[in-house]
């Protein structure tokens, strides 16, 4: 009897303990792990600055990656960083086709190594774009005087609109950001500076104003938590740039490709997608005004 | 069918019952305590490690979805700008803060493993042992690995178009706590147990230990000896029943000697009795020889001389006749004395009148006697014990009482036959006639009496008189013969009277 109970205790205590009657890996026994295939289709790699956050990019320029697949018949590579520099630096060394850069970054990629126009977006019929200086809607500041010891959120070291024009301002108050406001922290894309004010984790912060008014219509919210009290002269929009040893057949596509795809439906959808109205050649004469702003406030190398 | 396992069940139970019932009280609390400690703990142990189990692969399911989660909403921005070394430290990170986790690795849209927490080189066969769809929330399973059950998940980034993020969570914590829980519950169990063996073994203690004694105490009264008392171990049911025990034996050591001085009376009655047959036996061998001898020694010498003197013969022959006319007469009381045949013939109510006439003849007493409903004959033992009884208490009054006058009535009822004998005499204290000696007559009436299974009452006080009253019960189905108890009521001890039981002796002899 005695042992028929042991028995019973014993099945029920190891039915606790059961394990899965799966294969049993071994998690000490390591093997290196296999080296990536090679590539037998080079794919087009397109590189896209952080001017939005990276998850954000990824879904806005999902239709055109799509669209230049479909077009180009060749798989097409979205490759992002976390800075503009680092984007330059993939367009430098080529491994890169194509890149959506901002305005400052094209003037030091231009600067630097040559940096070639490709298009621009048009955006309400301009290639021009602003910075916008924003406040969190409940605060009293009227202009970047009113800004002072406070807390200020820049968006990219190399930002046009998030840095240069905002430092500029301040310049122009006979300061430095440093010395001007309380605390300066970078948010490293202009929709986290957006939030950084809505949210007063920063008292202020100046944004690309394309970002501004897409991040507006995509979520109005925003308009009732953040107020403008500044807005630039235009600058040259943000372009699409290559690297200027690419193959010119290569060039003459793409740039086929975006001009032609405000007449496509199809590109047309992958536009809408990204804000803008169409792709449109543009010369380096548009950037003249921002390329004197950094030579003033000593930003590139002459 | 049914019959036999109804068989084999009532012997299992008689097997088990025949184990059981020959262990001790102490063995049997013991197990009992044991039995139901050991079960009740081992009982609570394994539901409680169920239980808990469940619970904790439950919240550790949780916990590794959760995380997993985590870990992919944290590595969507660094998988997209390929921050690799942010992607690394995001993974160490996740290890260091959750216990947990035994791995943690991240796969691109390829399938391939872009950071992994394993060091130099990856498991064989971890990548492809949990898939998920890029629709899906999460995909959790159960992986067997040599490090014991690990619940590993995949979460899908950014829809899958960033990749797949992986984590392993080991069981391993969750097992030892529930193992930390079930040995203090063990060692819990096993306190209990020993505190149950204490209690056990001082409750067994407690409750045998009286037992004993009463067992023991209850040999010794079997062995004859009424003297000890046992204590009043506690104020409940032992303690009752050691009292009654108590008064059980009291009440044995009086019946004992009540028996005993009732045994030494009989003794001195048997002895008394023996005494009066051989009495009785001299008395008639000296009737005997004194009156009959004389009187036939006497026929004959007359008839000889009759022979002689042929010329006197209507006078010898006259004398003659008259010496036997006497001797006849002399032994006719003589047997009247020993039985009187009209008991026999004509029944209790003429034999008592023709007694009581007898002792108004002899002796100087008024004797009234009064009888009623006598017309039909009462069975023979029951008219012997009454005639003897009135004989006895008769001669009582005549030798001892010096009284006037004595009276007695018998009454027949309707199941009983009551007679009352009283005095005018001297009186005696009734307590003393069962402790002294010399009261071998009332004794003997007593006797007769018990053995009919009636009673007697004696009620007596020094000069106040003497009043018999004898119950005899007509429908009680014993007789004096019949006695259940053959040791005290045996022929031989069949008690009679101290003066004229001879008779009666030899007719119960015979």
């Amino acid at each position: 009897m005695g042992k028929i109970w042991l028995i019973c205790l014993l099945c029920v205590l190891a039915a606790c303990n059961q394990a899965p009657a799966h294969e049993v890996i071994s998690l000490s026994a390591l093997q290196p792990l296999p080296k990536a295939a090679e590539q037998t289709i080079v794919p087009l790699r397109v590189s896209v600055a952080a001017v939005i956050s990276p998850k954000g990019t990824a879904q806005s320029y999902q239709a055109l990656l799509d669209y230049l697949s479909a077009k180009l018949e060749r798989p097409v590579e979205l490759v992002q960083r976390r800075t503009y520099a680092e984007t330059n630096a993939l367009v430098e060394a080529g491994y890169v086709d194509v890149a959506f850069v901002c305005t400052s970054a094209y003037l030091d990629g231009a600067a630097r190594f040559g940096m070639e126009l490709l298009a621009a977006p048009q955006v309400n019929g301009k290639t021009v774009y602003h910075s916008v200086l924003l406040v969190p809607a409940k605060s009293t500041a009227q202009s970047m005087a009113d800004l002072r010891g406070k807390r200020f959120a820049f968006t990219d070291p190399m930002s046009n609109t998030g840095r240069v024009y905002p430092t500029y301002l301040v310049k122009q108050l006979g300061s430095t950001p440093q010395e001007f406001f309380s605390e300066v922290f970078y948010t490293y894309n202009h929709d986290d500076a957006i939030r950084a004010v809505a949210e007063q984790v920063a008292d202020g912060a100046a944004v690309d104003s394309l970002v501004y008014e897409f991040a507006l219509a995509r979520e109005p919210e925003l308009a009732k938590r953040v107020r403008v009290i500044h807005r630039s002269p235009p600058f040259g929009i943000p372009p699409v740039v290559v690297n200027p040893e690419a193959r010119p057949q290569l060039k003459a596509i793409l740039r086929d490709l975006l001009y032609g795809m405000a007449d496509d439906p199809e590109g047309q959808k992958a536009l809408a997608a990204l804000g803008i109205e169409r792709f449109v050649p543009i010369s380096d004469e548009a950037y003249s005004s921002v390329r004197r702003l950094f030579q003033e406030m000593h930003l590139l190398s002459p | 069918m049914k019959d036999v396992a109804r068989l084999h069940l009532a012997n299992w139970v008689e097997r088990l019952w025949a184990v059981l019932g020959s262990v001790s009280i102490r063995t049997k609390i013991l197990g009992i305590v044991l039995g139901l400690v050991s079960l009740f703990g081992l009982t609570i142990t394994v539901q409680v490690r169920t239980a808990l189990t469940q619970a904790l692969e439950q919240q550790l399911q949780e916990q590794a979805i959760s995380v997993g989660r985590d870990l992919a909403a944290r590595a969507t921005d660094l998988l997209l700008i390929n921050n690799l070394y942010a992607l690394h430290e995001l993974l160490h990170d996740t290890l260091a803060n959750n216990p947990n986790v035994r791995y943690a690795f991240i796969l691109n849209p390829d399938d391939a493993v872009v950071v992994h927490t394993f060091g130099e080189g990856f498991p064989v066969g971890l990548q492809a042992a949990n898939r998920v769809a890029a629709s899906d929330h999460h995909n959790i399973r159960l992986l067997a690995t040599d490090e014991g059950p690990i619940w590993d998940v995949a979460v899908p980034i950014f829809d899958g178009r960033a990749g797949v993020a992986r984590v392993g969570l080991s069981e391993a914590r969750l097992h030892h706590t529930v193992n930390t829980i079930t040995s203090q519950l063990l060692i819990i169990v096993v306190l209990i147990w020993v505190i149950g063996v204490s209690a056990a073994a001082f409750l067994t203690w407690a409750l045998t230990r009286p037992i004993l004694q009463l067992m023991r105490a209850a040999q010794a009264v079997g062995r004859g000896e009424f003297n000890l008392h046992l204590p009043r171990w506690a104020n409940d049911e032992l303690g009752e029943l050691a009292d009654a025990f108590n008064a059980m034996t009291a009440a044995l050591a009086r019946a004992a000697q009540e028996r005993a001085e009732r045994e030494t009376l009989r003794n001195q009655y048997v002895s008394g009795v023996i005494a009066a047959q051989e009495e009785e036996r001299k008395r008639i061998a000296r009737e005997l020889h004194d009156s009959t001898s004389q009187a036939l020694s006497s026929l004959i010498l007359g008839l000889r001389a009759l022979s002689m003197m042929p010329d006197d013969v209507p006078r010898r022959a006259e004398e003659l006749r008259q010496i036997a006319a006497r001797t006849l007469d002399e032994v006719h009381s003589l047997s009247l004395q020993l039985r009187p045949s009209v008991l026999d013939d004509l029944g209790l109510a003429a034999a008592l009148e023709r007694h009581v006439n007898d002792w108004r003849r002899r002796a100087n007493l008024h004797i009234d006697l009064a009888l009623s409903g006598f017309e039909q004959r009462l069975p023979p033992q029951v008219e012997t014990a009454l005639y003897r009884i009135v004989q006895e208490a008769l001669t009582n009054i005549i030798r001892h009482a010096h009284a006037q006058t004595a009276s007695i009535y018998l009454e027949r009822r309707d199941h009983s036959v009551r007679a009352i004998i009283e005095d005018d005499g001297v009186g005696f204290d009734p307590r003393t006639v069962t402790h002294k000696e010399g009261h071998l007559g009332l004794y003997g009436i007593r006797e007769r009496v018990e053995l009919l299974g009636g009673k007697l009452v004696i009620e007596s006080a020094p000069q106040q008189g003497c009043s018999l009253l004898v119950e005899i019960p007509l429908d009680w189905e014993g007789s004096a013969l019949t006695c259940p108890s053959p040791k005290f009521y045996s022929p031989m001890t069949t008690p009679s009277f101290a003066s004229a039981c001879a008779s009666c002796l030899v007719r119960s002899l015979t």
